[in-house]
């Protein structure tokens, strides 16, 4: 009976309660415009024109750093997100925003000592709170830093939706993937072309009867072998982080292992054998591989993983923790790892990541710049950036 | 089923009557009100409000209300052609899906246009329209056919009879056309999105074969002028 009495006096408090937060959001951001002022456009509070990720600091959280466009073609031949790569071509600028996770991340690697056994980050959070664009802002520190960067976009691709799986050369039981391999070996090469240059191999690897690569070659060749002879592309990846991997403890170049999607590595595949039984992910060479090198028994360098549950299988949508996503299994394998939570955006990140999109024009409804549409736009996203960017696409 | 008749047929009828009774199509007891969606209406504080308004007010904590139609939003976005729209490219009732390929089309527009507008110097940047809103709006309005044909039988034989048509007609066959269009004849492989947006965007040039369509109704009707005494109304 007193149904819209009650539904006054409730949406009465959700405004105050919105009119609050949006207050405090415009003080901080206030407090620290006047610190470093950048005096022409008032926009402009929500960009720094700091673009080296070794100076951000917590002055810089909440703003966006430019990244210039062909440092992106040659740092993120693979890696960022899809709709990250649209918002790139749509702006013509690739703008990451400076997050706190990211800067504790950075915080870590600075003081961290490659003398002893590389340490293990699990970037977590739900879904669409920016674990993967934390991982791209470490990934452009380490090589702006000059680190080799083995960076694998997505571990899912590798136990999914394979057209071809062949029978392993090297060990009976095992499956290789020679078209995921190929794709990866390509775009490890266009970005570390210096480094397949100076990295000698320390044995000599035989592919097949007649091919071989000798001792002391760049490991550029073994890059090339791979890409040339496609069915032994998974062994050449694997030849790769071998030779990677004994010779980070010398110190001539720091790695960094940038695996996004881990607990696929430790789940369970969706590929089946031709005789229909399930493939397990040790029976892939390249996960095998790879869960050789999440492994702390290297040193010289740091390994970041990012948890999914996006393209995970058979893992429940509201799963998000480790424990959950990584199973029995996997948290043993990585155990001990430093976890690192992303959550949704605070409200100084909100009113930054919506003065960015009103500058580049991409809210283009009347109504979107009102108070009432920014209140609107940030009860229905729920400050989850995902879903910012999904609602702010129509608009 | 209206209240009190449904209230005396329980009683004899139970065994048949089912569990889900469909509430907004069914008539409703005349004493309950529209629900009120805006939300400047109770953002008001008590003082402002005059006479008439603290007695509806007053009324409304009484009487019982009607239940709200899903396509009523209170939302600051929503936009009546839009949705009229969504609801014309539904398809099985799927409004998911219609409403979440309108959104993309949305932004496709958007993408194509920024694009264009990043690219262009400065003097052309004032020519570029790039919210989708207008672009929608305003391709519709040019699809408009503004005379249409209707047919009359006299004597045995079908006449195509030029009559004028109301606002409605002229929005739902414009909105018609373009979806038709659309689904018919393009190529296989295309998204829903894609096809749309471009359509949109001729369409608010003035090009495209939706305005083809319209100008060779127009003729038709321009040709057909001699039957126009056969309408009566």
């Amino acid at each position: 009976m007193l149904r819209s009495l009650q539904g006054l006096v409730c949406r009465s408090l959700k405004l105050d309660h919105g009119c609050v937060l949006h207050t405090a959001a415009r003080d901080g951001l206030s407090s620290v415009s006047s610190q470093d002022v950048p005096a022409e456009n008032p926009r402009a509070v929500f960009h720094t024109s700091e673009s080296d990720p070794a100076k951000h600091t917590e002055q810089h959280e909440g703003r966006l750093y430019n990244i210039p466009l062909e440092e992106v073609k040659a740092v993120f031949p693979h890696g960022l997100p899809y709709r990250f790569q649209q918002q790139i071509q749509t702006f013509n600028e690739a703008r990451v925003m400076v997050r706190k996770p990211a800067l504790e991340l950075l915080a870590y690697l600075k003081g961290s000592n490659f003398a002893h056994p590389a340490v293990r980050y699990v970037i977590y959070g739900e879904r669409g709170t920016g674990k993967t664009m934390t991982l791209c802002h470490v990934v452009h520190y380490c090589s702006r830093q000059g680190w080799l960067v083995l960076h694998i976009p997505d571990a899912h691709l590798w136990v999914k939706n394979c057209k071809e799986l062949l029978q392993s050369s090297y060990k009976k039981d095992r499956l290789d993937q020679p078209l995921q391999a190929s794709v990866w070996l390509k775009n490890f090469k266009s970005s570390n072309e210096r480094f397949l240059q100076e990295i000698k191999t320390q044995k000599k690897y035989m592919w097949g009867k007649q091919e071989s690569t000798e001792e002391g070659r760049p490991l550029g060749e073994v890059v090339e072998q791979g890409l040339a002879r496609v069915r032994s592309a998974s062994d050449a990846v694997g030849v790769v982080l071998r030779e990677i991997k004994q010779q980070s403890h010398r110190g001539s170049f720091r790695l960094l292992v940038a695996v996004d999607g881990v607990n696929a590595l430790w789940g369970r595949t969706s590929l089946r054998k031709e005789d229909k039984s399930p493939v397990s992910p040790e029976e892939l060479t390249l996960v095998h591989n790879l869960r050789k090198m999440v492994r702390n028994d290297w040193s010289g360098g740091a390994i970041v993983t990012t948890l999914s549950q996006t393209g995970s299988l058979f893992k429940p949508s509201s799963a998000y923790t480790p424990q959950e996503l990584l199973g029995k299994e996997g948290f043993d394998a990585l155990d001990p790892f430093v976890p690192i939570p992303v959550p949704n955006y605070s409200p100084r990140e909100f009113e930054s990541c919506y003065g960015y999109y009103l500058e580049r024009k991409w809210l283009q409804h009347e109504k979107a710049h009102t108070e009432d549409g920014k209140a609107e736009l940030r009860f229905l996203s729920g400050s989850n950036p995902r879903q910012l960017d999904r609602l702010a696409g129509p608009l | 089923m209206a209240a009190p008749s449904a209230a005396g047929l329980c009683r004899r009828l139970r065994a048949w009557l089912p569990r889900i009774m469909p509430v907004r199509w069914s008539r409703y007891n005349p004493s309950y009100l529209e629900p009120e969606v805006k939300t400047e209406a109770y953002q008001k504080p008590l003082e402002e409000l005059t006479e008439e308004e603290k007695e509806q007010m007053e009324l409304k904590a009484v009487r019982p209300i009607k239940a709200a139609p899903p396509t009523l939003s209170s939302s600051v976005f929503s936009d009546p052609m839009i949705s009229k729209f969504t609801n014309m490219m539904m398809k099985s009732g799927n409004k998911v899906l219609a409403r979440s390929l309108m959104s993309q089309t949305l932004e496709a527009i958007k993408r194509k246009q920024l694009e264009k507008y990043h690219k262009a110097p400065e003097n052309e940047k004032e020519t570029i329209e790039c919210n989708p809103y207008v672009i929608f709006h305003q391709a519709l309005k040019n699809c408009q056919p503004i005379i249409g044909l209707s047919s009359i039988t006299r004597g045995g034989k079908t006449y195509q009879v030029p009559v004028p048509l109301t606002d409605n007609r002229k929005r739902f066959l414009a909105m018609k056309w373009m979806i038709t269009e659309c689904r018919e004849n393009k190529h296989r492989r295309t998204m829903m999105p894609e096809k749309l947006s471009q359509e949109l965007l001729l369409a608010f040039n003035n090009e495209g074969p939706i305005i083809k369509k319209k100008h060779v109704l127009h003729k038709m009707a321009e040709s057909n002028r001699a039957y126009a005494h056969f309408r009566w109304w």
